[in-house]
């Protein structure tokens, strides 16, 4: 291996050189670093692309997006690296609540505004929380089961769960909202819990595995549409009158695979909108790091429900890509 | 000695071919420097790849694969694999979390509990191996079922967290030394994990148990005829893998303030790919401790220069990819010439 | 010793010259690997071109078959100037070489091998198979070989295989024929064989070049020798010309006292190493033994003779702890005590030594440096509070290579880089250190060089000589004759004889090899498949 050292490493020098030149003079650009957990699913992908439309909005943002691959460790070192660029502003939707929590602390201690989004992290050291209410939404989702029991007179009413990765908050309230939604119903019994970590490919075998085991069941509630569709798929496999049942999961995106086609389509009975916060988190951003504003610690998102009976008006709403 | 031998061609380029593998870590590790150097943007005044902060930030990254590395490096010397470190690692993270937290013991306790459990790990991996000859790939492929699973029957499946809201309690504080750094700079993982190199690379050079994991890697037949216990060898390697990935678990437990079985998925892919980067010959035999801390830190800095660009993670495994092509491509050259 | 007249040395006319080399030279930088060397090859004659390590012989046949060019130098085929470029070049120009390592493919059958680079088709381009079956078939059977052409090459011996590359090269009508150590994998009567093809070749007209260590060999197929010596042309004589000690000479340039240690008379002290009774039940495919009783005292060296397969390995190893005590009965005895050995650790620790076979796949480990390979059957010495002390390891390292003139550049160089002969010599190096006072020698000449032949016979000799028991399995008979006290022969795992030095001869010892009928010559197994 003859790698001539000295002359390469000259030629790299040069060239860089060149590249940061014209860095030199501009006006202030804010530079707001978004820690992202994940680009793997749908909902994530539409999270990025509301973040980078409302950066647009404001021309001396520059937004930063990093990519933590579900990998807490690596999130931590991304965090790192954001404060070593010297980011104006830190967004973060973070993977695991304990492991990012130092790291988060780190940021702020050190004067960085963090807005923290979607996902909680355990304490107080951040500047603002946005989030939607997953117990709320969890209740909301949990009610509408037991509505729906009530009217199609099924007892018992056995419910599937199929829960995102445990050690995320979200999970976490959307498992325990659930719980409290459905006690309007005594009838209602979660018999069985399983866990598809958040993703369809994991959700068909986590829910055949429980069809194998007992196959009355009346609902399959999941933690997000994905997982509900990959319940459903492993219904269809085996052989249950999917006709009967009530598929219904949170997120509400409106893209193709999402629930807003798939109830039209008549799979998804229903879905509850899980927004992201970005536009919030963005224009939270430009009031903290223009007009000096102090926000409040927690601003709390709501939600829509969406059903056949109002499926095609929220198409209409969130454009959805059904048309 | 012969010093004539050098002067034949062939011989000589035998020679350059087998010093350039065998220095094959450091001279990538201050290449990938180098570049990054080169390449890194510079806000206010400061190169932020050369910062001393960024440096330090590296060196903790790396520290758990580092660890691994050097306890997979002992494994593949004597020309076996181990991959169960991964789910090793989950178990002893999770076991750590769950004795900090839900009993009394106290961090020097669970330390101990904690690298016995992934020696016997390591045990049950070489005596499996050795007893019923197996080959150690299978054997580690089903250990790295096995731990998981057992990680998540014993513990349940859920993360278990260091801080006041887990069921028993807060960590002891004493466990968070593993956050600090010593004199403010160096963190306290990269310290162990320099700390462990050196004592592995001596007892590499300077033990009879060093000399028999090389000439073990490097010929059993000739080792077992010329009298050395090839199994117990073999088994005690395996052991010491274990212990050295169950430290790694206690530091990645504490530092992500969190034990969970899940965890620790693929990092015995990282540990591998630190260890061939770093000169080592996958058929046992040659290499070092020292290339396989080169090869993980190497593939931090990679992580870190691209990072620091803004470039999409998915390169990254691009690049590691190639890195380890280009790593044993080197090594077979220097075998066939 | 006496060399039996070639068969037909004076009968054969001087044939055609097919192949004339003159004034070859080849430069790699820093060094000159031949300088002005000349070599004539004559149709209808077995040339053999002879030459320690490094003389250039190597060199020689890559330039004549195209994998070198020459720097100086012109090659002449049937009068025409040649300049081959490349081996398939070489080969259409009718040179043809049998490789050490054969360069065949296992997996496909033996017409595939056959045909492998130039498979006859039809008009349209799709390999015609009957036409390649049935001329596969043809030529086999000019070398005696009856095989079906669909059998897949993997399971042939060696010999087998050998002969098809001969074939091969009849068939594409090769005017010169490079055999590089032809025999080293061939037993006894396969060895005839390929000495009977080789004889037919050359009756044929074709010229012959043949390289072996094998001086035995040589100096019964060859019809004409040609020394190199460091890269320079020696000399070319008449084989009939040389003794075998004027060969040696010439090959190592110095004048060796003997070839051989003079015969000294065997002081013989204790009887260190006794075995009675000894029946081995081995894994499969290795020969077992049967009653073997033998004794080796302080002193002496005592030969195991046998044809390939007739059980010597399986003893020393048996002797050494190689095999689990559930494998054998019997009695072994060291100086006296009865010892039952679980491991060669064992055994090394009782005070034996054991050479193996197979250097580079039993002995060494190829890519550890010289200086870890020969301490570590005696590491031991040089630890103390669990630590090795470098600098006294270096310093046996350095005594045990001066002891044995082990050629080096130093003790970190990987010992994969040594030449045969001096690789052997790190083995013994490493049982040197332990000082042992029973020594098994498995072919510890296998491979080697004349000059380092000569050497470990000094040192064989020499070990004897401070009053160690040796105990020398061998297939080179005048290595046999010339070095022991004692020669046991075995055949099909027994003890067919006993032979004294002045009762010993080739012919006794081939009988007694043979007594119970060729139990030993169905090949030892190791060398029967393909690899």
């Amino acid at each position: 291996m003859k790698l001539k050292i000295a002359p390469l490493t000259l030629a790299l020098l040069a060239a860089s050189t060149l590249l940061h030149a014209p860095l030199a003079q501009a006006q202030k650009k804010y530079t707001i670093g978004f820690s992202q957990l994940a680009f793997d699913d749908p909902w994530r992908v539409a999270f990025n692309n509301q973040m980078t439309k409302a950066a647009e909005k404001h021309p001396d943002f520059k937004l930063v997006i990093v990519n933590a691959q579900r990998d807490s460790s690596k999130q931590v070192a991304d965090v790192e690296t954001l404060m070593q660029q010297k980011v104006d502003a830190l967004i973060i939707s973070p993977n695991e609540a304990a492991p990012l929590t130092s790291v988060v602390k780190k940021a702020y201690d050190a004067g960085i505004p963090v807005i923290v989004l979607d996902r909680a992290v355990l304490g107080e050291a951040y500047t603002m929380f946005i989030g939607a209410d997953n117990k709320f939404i969890g209740s909301k989702a949990g009610a509408y089961v037991a509505k729906w029991c009530g009217e199609k007179n099924y007892n018992p009413c056995n419910v599937l769960e199929i829960s995102g990765l445990s050690g995320s908050t979200p999970a976490q309230e959307r498992a325990s909202g659930f719980r409290e939604g459905i006690k309007a119903n005594p009838n209602v019994k979660l018999a069985t819990s399983v866990t598809s970590e958040w993703q369809k490919a994991k959700a068909v075998p986590a829910a055949a595995a429980a069809f194998q085991g007992n196959k009355n069941f009346q609902v399959v509630y999941a933690h997000n549409d994905d997982s509900t569709e990959g319940g459903y798929i492993a219904a269809k496999n085996a052989n249950l009158d999917v006709s009967k049942m009530l598929f219904l999961g949170i997120d509400g995106l409106p893209d193709k695979n999402g629930a807003i086609v798939s109830i039209l389509q008549g799979r998804l009975g229903a879905s509850f909108v899980y927004p992201n916060g970005a536009a919030e988190a963005i224009d939270w951003a430009d009031r903290i790091l223009k007009k000096g504003e102090k926000p409040p610690k927690k601003v709390t998102l709501g939600t829509d429900e969406i059903t056949s009976a109002n499926a095609k008006a929220m198409c209409e709403k969130y454009d959805c890509e059904a048309k | 000695m012969n010093s004539t031998l050098l002067a034949r061609p062939a011989f000589r380029k035998q020679v350059l071919l087998h010093t350039a593998v065998r220095f094959q870590g450091f001279l990538g590790l201050l290449i990938v420097f180098l570049l990054g150097v080169a390449l890194a943007p510079v806000k206010d005044e400061t190169n932020l790849f050369l910062d001393v902060t960024n440096q330090m930030n590296i060196l903790r990254y790396v520290a758990e694969t580092g660890i691994i590395a050097i306890g997979m490096t002992l494994v593949i010397l004597v020309g076996e694999i181990d991959l169960s470190v991964g789910a090793v690692l989950a178990f002893g993270a999770t076991l750590t979390a769950h004795l900090l937290t839900t009993t009394q013991i106290g961090t020097l306790l669970t330390l101990i509990a904690v690298l016995i459990s992934g020696a016997a790990f390591g045990f049950v991996n070489g005596a499996v191996s050795s007893a019923f000859r197996i080959p150690s790939f299978v054997v580690t492929l089903a250990m790295m079922s096995f731990a998981r699973g057992l990680a998540r029957l014993v513990f349940g499946g859920v993360a278990i967290p260091l801080l006041a809201i887990s069921q028993g309690g807060a960590a002891p504080e004493d466990a968070f030394f593993v956050n600090l750094r010593l004199g403010g700079v160096l963190p306290v993982p990269a310290l162990l994990m320099f700390g462990v190199a050196i004592v592995a690379s001596l007892a590499l050079r300077y033990t009879p148990f060093g000399r028999h994991v090389y000439a073990v890697g490097g010929n059993p037949v000739a080792a077992h005829l010329s009298g050395v216990r090839v199994e117990f060898t073999k088994v005690l390697v395996f052991a010491l893998c274990g212990v050295l990935t169950a430290l790694a678990a206690f530091v990645h437990a504490i530092q992500l303030n969190q034990g969970a079985p899940n965890d620790g998925f693929a990092y015995e892919l990282n540990a591998i790919a630190a260890v061939v980067i770093g000169g080592t010959s996958l058929q046992g035999g040659i290499g070092t401790v020292a290339g396989a801390v080169a090869g993980a830190w190497m593939l931090g800095m990679i992580d870190n220069i691209l990072n620091l660009n803004n470039v999409q993670a998915d390169v990254q495994l691009l690049i590691k990819g190639a890195l380890i092509v280009v790593a044993v491509a080197l090594q077979r050259l220097q075998r066939r010439a | 010793m006496p060399v039996p007249p070639p068969e037909s040395a004076a009968a054969v006319a001087d044939g055609p010259i097919r192949l004339s080399a003159r004034g070859i030279g080849k430069r790699f930088p820093g060094v000159v690997a031949l300088d002005k060397v000349d070599l004539t090859l004559r149709g209808g004659e077995v040339h053999a071109l002879m030459g320690e390590n490094g003389a250039g012989k190597t060199t020689l046949l890559k330039i004549l078959t195209g994998i070198y060019t020459c720097d100086d130098g012109v090659i002449e085929l049937d009068g025409h100037a040649v300049r081959p470029r490349d081996p398939r070049d070489a080969q259409r120009l009718g040179i043809s070489i049998i490789h050490q390592e054969l360069n065949q493919v296992p997996e496909l059958s033996v017409y595939e091998n056959f045909f492998l680079g130039r498979e006859r088709r039809h008009a349209l381009g799709w390999l015609d198979r009957s036409a390649m079956r049935e001329e596969a078939r043809r030529w086999l059977a000019q070398v005696g070989l009856a095989l079906d052409p669909d059998r897949p090459l993997r399971g042939l011996r060696v010999a087998e295989r050998q002969l098809l590359e001969i074939a091969k090269a009849i068939s594409i009508d090769a005017k010169v024929l490079l055999m590089d150590e032809p025999t080293t994998a061939l037993s006894g009567d396969e060895v005839r064989q390929m000495f009977r093809i080789t004889r037919g070749l050359r009756d044929r007209g074709m010229a012959i070049v043949y390289i072996s260590h094998r001086m035995d060999e040589v100096f019964e197929i060859a019809d004409r020798i040609t020394v190199l010596r460091d890269g320079r042309f020696v000399d070319s004589r008449a084989a009939g010309d040389y003794t075998r000690d004027a060969l040696i000479t010439q090959m190592v340039g110095r004048p060796l006292p003997e070839f051989f240690p003079p015969e000294t008379p065997a002081v013989r002290g204790a009887e260190l190493l006794r075995v009675r009774g000894l029946n081995v039940v081995p894994r499969t495919g290795k020969q077992s033994l049967t009653d073997i009783n033998l004794h080796v005292s302080a002193g002496e060296v005592v030969g195991l003779a046998g044809l390939l397969g007739a059980g010597r390995t399986e003893l020393l190893e048996a002797v050494f702890g190689v095999c689990p005590p559930s494998m054998w009965s019997g009695d072994i005895a060291i100086d006296g005590e009865r010892k039952v050995f679980h491991s060669p650790r064992d055994a090394i620790a009782a005070g034996l030594g054991f050479v193996a076979e197979d250097r580079k796949g039993q002995s060494l480990a190829l890519g550890r440096p010289v200086g870890e390979n020969v301490t570590l059957a005696g590491l031991a010495r040089f630890v103390s509070g669990g630590v090795i002390r470098l600098r006294d390891e270096a310093q046996g390292i350095d005594a045990a290579v001066r002891a044995l003139r082990i050629r080096t550049p130093s003790a970190a160089t990987p010992v994969g880089l040594l030449s045969g002969g001096n690789q052997q010599k790190v083995v013994f190096a490493r049982h040197w250190l332990t000082q042992p006072r029973i020594f098994l020698l498995d072919e510890p000449t296998q491979g080697i060089d004349v000059g380092a032949k000569a050497e470990i016979y000094a040192l064989v000799r020499e070990l004897a000589g401070n009053g160690a028991a040796v105990l020398l399995a061998s297939s080179d008979m005048p290595e046999l004759l010339a070095l022991c006290d004692r020669i046991l022969v075995m055949c099909a795992g027994r003890i067919a004889g006993e032979l004294s030095r002045a009762q010993a001869s080739q012919e006794r010892i081939l009988d007694l090899a043979t007594r119970f009928g060729h139990g030993g010559a169905q090949d030892d197994p190791r060398k029967a498949t393909t690899a």
